[in-house]
C-alpha cells in the first residue's frame, strides 16, 4: 500500500510508542467493570456479615473476611445498601450534600457497590467528587528524592531544594538496597534545611523500613503494600492481618503511616481472577480502611502502564483515588510513575488530580531529573518544575509548589551538603569531601557529581545500623558541629511521635511544626464561595514566576 | 531521551499480533499459552553443602514456554553468560528451576537456600534478575536488576561474577545501576503478558527441580 504522509507522521508521534491492549477480562485487562465482577450484596446475622457481594461466609477468602469483619459499618449497611448506586453517585457531585453525609453513607456499602457507584461518574464528576471529598482543606504534594549513585550529598541537596519548592513530604529509595540507612539519614537532614516540618520516608523492604522509622531516621512510612486478590498476598508471604500488625507496629512508636495499593498489580502478578481493576482496588482500599491506617498511596502507582493500556484506564485511576477519599482515607494520588512517551498524554493524566486537588497530588514528583529517579521514572520531574509552576499560575490552582530564586536554591543545597558532611564526620561514617559538596551544590543530577567509594559507603551504612545510631544521635551531631537550627528541627520532628497529632488523617506540618490534617483543618467545600481558594499570600507566591516581562525595560 | 524506535515498534507489533491471534481464535481466553508443561517426573533439587557453589534459580517458563528475554535475548545465551561469570571467579554454578513461585525475589531466595555457599541468583524468563543470600528477608537482596530491558549479556556475566564474589565472602562493588525512566511506557504491557505466561507454569507441589545436570 502506498503510505499516506499524514498517517506516517502520526505513526511516529510519541503516543504511538505507548503500549495499548484491548479489553481482556479473563486476564484482568479491564478497567472499570468486568463481566465477572460480583453484584453487590450483604446479609447480616447476629451482628456478623454472613454474605458479602454474592459470597457466603463459608466461601470467603481472607480478604472478604477481613473486609466483612473490619471495614464495613454494620449499623449503616442496611440503609446504605438499599440506596440506589446512582443516588449515591449524584449525592457525591451535589454541592448541597456535605462531605460528612457522604462519608456516613459510604461507610455502609460493600466493595462491589462502591465500584458500581464509581461507574456512574464521568471524569469531570470524579473530579468534582474529589474536590469535595479530599480529607485536608489545603491540597499538598510529595517529592521523590533519589539518584543513580545513592549519593547521600545529592539526596540532602535535592531534599533541601524540594522542601524549599513546597513539597510537604519527601520519599527516597535506593539503587542498591544496602544504602537505605544513608539515604534515610541524608533525606532527614536535607529536608529540614530546605523547610522545617517536611516529613520524610525511605521506601525499602518492609522490615528495614520499620526499623529506620523506629530509629527516628524517617518520620513516616508508605511502603506497606496491599493487594486485591488472595493469591497476590500469599505470593508475597503476606495477609491483610500481617499488614494490620505492621500498621500497629508503626502506631506504637507514634509514626505516621499510609498503605500503598493501585490497580494493575494483580494483572502484573498474574492473579487478577478475571475481576476489573476498579473492583480489585476497592478491595485493597477496604483492607486499608479495615486495618486502621489513616491513608493510602494509590492510583495504579507503579502498574500505571497496565491501567493506561486499556480503555477508560486513566478514568479508572481517578476513580480509585476518589474511592480512597470516599472511605475517609488520606489519598496520595500517584502521578509518580512515567507511563507515556507523550508529554501531552502525561500532562492530561495529571490534570485529573491537579485541578480538584488531592491530599498529595503526586506521590511523588521526581525532584531530580528522571534519569536519577530510582522509582523507574516519575510522571513529572525536576525539568518540569517551571511548567508546573506556570500551570498553577494559569489556572489559579494550588498544586503545592512555588517558584524559587536561584540564589536560594544554591544556598540551601550547599547548607544541606555541609550538614551531611559534618554529621558523617562526627559519626565516623565515610568521608565527604568539600569538592563533593561543591559539585552537588551546583548540580542538576548525578551526571554532574563526583564518584563515591561504594564499598566503603555500604560498610559504613551497615556499621551505622550495628552501632544503633538513632535520630537523637543525628540531633547531637548537628548541634555539636554548628548546625543548631537543623538539630532543633529534627528534634521537633522526633517530638511529633510523642505528641501523635500527625498520625491523624492527611496530616502535614507547617514550618512551625503545627499539624494541618483532615481533623483540625477538614475540607469544607460545598460549591462556589466555600472551601479552599487560592488567594492572599499564597496566590502572590504562585504568581511570582521567573522570566516575567518588565514593562520598564522598554 | 534515547530509544530505539524500531525495536519498540517491533515489540509492539509482536505483542499486538499475539493478542489479535488470541482474539481471533478465542479457543482459550483463560490462558496465554497452550497446555501446561508437566514436571511430575522431574527430580527435586536438593540442598548442597559445597561452599563453592552458586545456585541459579530460573523461572517456571524458562527455556520452554519462553525462550528469549523481553528484548529478545535468547535465554540460552543469558544462562551461558551467568555461568561463565560464576566460573571466572573459580566458583561452581548449579542451575535449578523454581516452580513454587514466579516472583523474582522469592525465586532468588529459594535458590540461595539450597546453595552450598548460601548465595543464589533468581532469573525470570523475561530477564529480570536478583542476587540473593539465604539469611536476608525475601524482599531484600544483595543486588537487584529490576529493569530487564536494560540488561545486556555483559551485565548477565557481571551478575554471575558478583554473585560468585559474594559467595567467596569478598567485598563487592555492586554493578552500576541502570535506569530508563521510560521503561514502563515501553514495556509494561509486554512484561505483564510474559509474567502471566510464567505464572501459568507455577506448581507449588513441585517447588524446585534440577534443571541442568552438573
Amino acid at each position: 500500500m502506498k503510505r499516506s504522509k499524514r498517517i506516517e507522521t502520526l505513526d511516529k508521534r510519541p503516543v504511538n510508542m505507548d503500549g495499548f491492549i484491548n479489553e481482556w477480562p479473563e486476564m484482568g485487562f479491564i478497567a472499570m467493570k468486568s463481566p465477572y465482577d460480583p453484584n453487590p450484596s450483604i446479609r447480616i446475622e447476629n451482628d456478623q456479615i454472613m454474605e458479602l457481594d454474592g459470597k457466603t461466609r463459608d466461601q470467603f477468602d481472607f480478604i472478604d473476611q477481613f473486609i466483612a469483619d473490619y471495614a464495613i459499618r454494620k449499623d449503616r449497611a442496611i440503609a446504605s445498601m438499599a440506596m440506589p448506586s446512582l443516588d449515591i453517585a449524584r449525592k457525591i457531585v451535589d454541592i448541597s450534600v456535605p462531605r460528612k453525609e457522604i462519608l456516613q453513607i459510604v461507610s455502609g456499602i460493600t466493595p462491589a457497590k462502591m465500584a458500581e457507584v464509581i461507574n456512574e461518574l464521568n471524569v469531570v464528576e470524579l473530579m468534582m467528587g474529589m474536590q469535595k471529598m479530599r480529607a485536608r482543606r489545603v491540597p499538598g504534594n510529595q517529592a521523590h528524592i533519589t539518584n543513580l549513585k545513592d549519593d547521600p550529598i545529592q539526596i540532602a541537596a535535592d531534599a533541601a531544594e524540594g522542601a524549599l519548592r513546597g513539597f510537604s513530604e519527601e520519599e527516597t529509595t535506593t539503587a542498591v538496597a544496602r544504602y537505605a540507612p544513608f539515604n534515610a539519614l541524608a533525606l532527614l537532614i536535607g529536608s529540614q534545611v530546605g523547610r522545617r516540618g517536611v516529613l520524610t520516608q525511605c521506601a525499602v523492604e518492609e522490615a528495614t523500613e520499620l526499623e529506620l522509622g523506629i530509629r527516628g531516621l524517617t518520620t513516616y512510612a508508605e511502603t506497606v503494600s496491599v493487594y486485591g486478590t488472595e493469591k497476590v498476598f500469599v505470593d508475597g508471604d503476606d495477609t491483610p492481618y500481617s499488614k494490620a500488625f505492621l500498621t500497629a507496629a508503626y502506631a506504637s512508636r507514634g509514626l505516621k503511616v499510609r498503605f500503598t495499593s493501585g490497580s494493575g498489580s494483580e494483572v502484573l502478578m498474574g492473579y487478577a481472577e478475571k475481576k476489573s481493576m476498579l473492583y480489585l482496588e476497592c478491595r485493597c482500599l477496604y483492607v486499608t480502611k479495615g486495618s486502621g491506617t489513616q491513608g493510602i498511596q494509590n492510583g495504579s502507582v507503579s502498574c500505571i502502564g497496565v491501567a493506561a493500556s486499556v480503555p477508560s484506564g486513566i478514568r479508572e485511576v481517578m476513580g480509585e483515588n476518589l474511592v480512597a477519599a470516599l472511605l475517609g482515607l488520606e489519598c496520595a494520588s500517584s502521578n509518580d510513575q512515567s507511563f507515556s512517551n507523550s508529554p501531552m498524554r502525561r500532562t492530561a493524566r495529571t490534570m485529573l488530580q491537579f485541578m480538584p486537588g488531592t491530599d498529595f497530588i503526586f506521590s511523588g514528583y521526581a525532584a531530580e531529573p528522571n534519569y536519577d529517579n530510582m522509582f523507574a521514572g516519575s510522571n513529572f520531574d525536576a525539568e518540569d518544575f517551571d511548567d508546573y509552576n506556570v500551570m498553577q499560575r494559569d489556572m489559579q490552582v494550588d498544586g503545592g509548589l512555588k517558584p524559587v530564586k536561584e540564589e536560594e536554591v544554591i544556598a540551601v543545597r550547599r547548607k544541606a551538603g555541609k550538614a551531611v558532611q559534618a554529621v558523617f564526620k562526627y559519626l565516623g561514617l565515610t568521608e565527604v569531601t568539600d569538592e563533593q559538596v561543591e559539585a552537588v551544590t551546583y548540580a542538576h543530577g548525578s551526571k554532574d557529581t563526583l564518584k563515591r567509594d561504594v564499598v566503603s559507603d555500604l560498610m559504613a551504612a551497615e556499621d551505622m545500623m550495628k552501632r544503633n545510631i538513632t535520630g537523637v544521635d543525628i540531633v547531637k551531631a548537628l548541634a555539636e558541629t554548628g548546625f543548631r537550627d537543623v538539630a532543633e528541627s529534627i528534634l521537633n520532628m522526633l517530638k511529633q511521635r510523642v505528641i501523635g497529632d500527625y498520625m491523624h488523617t492527611a496530616a502535614i506540618l507547617d514550618e512551625n511544626f503545627n499539624v494541618m490534617s483532615g481533623v483540625n483543618t477538614p475540607n469544607d467545600y460545598m460549591g462556589p464561595g466555600t472551601g479552599y481558594r487560592v488567594e492572599g499570600k499564597r496566590w502572590e507566591e504562585i504568581k511570582a514566576i521567573p522570566h516575567i516581562i518588565d514593562p520598564n525595560n522598554f | 531521551m534515547e530509544y530505539n524506535e524500531e525495536l519498540v515498534a517491533a515489540i509492539t507489533k509482536a505483542v499486538l499480533q499475539q493478542i489479535n491471534e488470541q482474539n481471533v481464535s478465542q479457543t482459550d481466553r483463560q490462558h496465554i499459552g497452550s497446555a501446561k508443561t508437566s514436571y511430575a517426573n522431574a527430580r527435586l533439587a536438593e540442598k548442597s553443602t559445597n561452599p563453592k557453589e552458586v545456585v541459579v534459580g530460573v523461572g517456571p517458563a524458562f527455556q520452554r514456554e519462553i525462550k528469549a528475554t523481553i528484548t529478545g535475548i535468547p535465554l540460552d545465551d543469558v544462562l551461558r553468560n551467568i555461568k561463565a561469570g560464576i566460573e571466572e571467579e573459580g566458583m561452581v554454578p548449579r542451575i535449578v528451576k523454581v516452580l513454587k513461585t514466579s516472583d523474582v525475589d522469592f525465586m532468588g531466595l529459594e535458590a540461595a537456600k539450597i546453595s552450598g555457599s548460601g548465595v543464589g541468583i533468581g532469573l525470570q524468563s523475561k530477564g529480570t534478575a536478583v542476587i540473593h543470600q539465604k539469611d536476608l528477608y525475601p524482599l531484600s537482596n544483595l543486588e537487584l536488576f529490576p529493569q530487564a530491558p536494560l540488561i545486556s549479556l555483559e551485565m548477565y556475566r557481571a551478575i554471575g561474577k558478583n554473585a560468585a564474589k559474594y559467595a567467596k565472602g569478598e567485598k563487592v562493588t555492586p554493578i552500576e545501576t541502570q535506569n530508563d525512566p521510560m521503561v514502563r511506557a515501553k514495556y509494561q504491557v509486554k512484561a505483564a503478558l510474559m509474567h502471566i505466561r510464567e505464572t501459568e507454569q507455577v506448581d507449588p507441589k513441585i517447588p524446585i527441580i534440577v534443571w541442568e545436570e552438573a
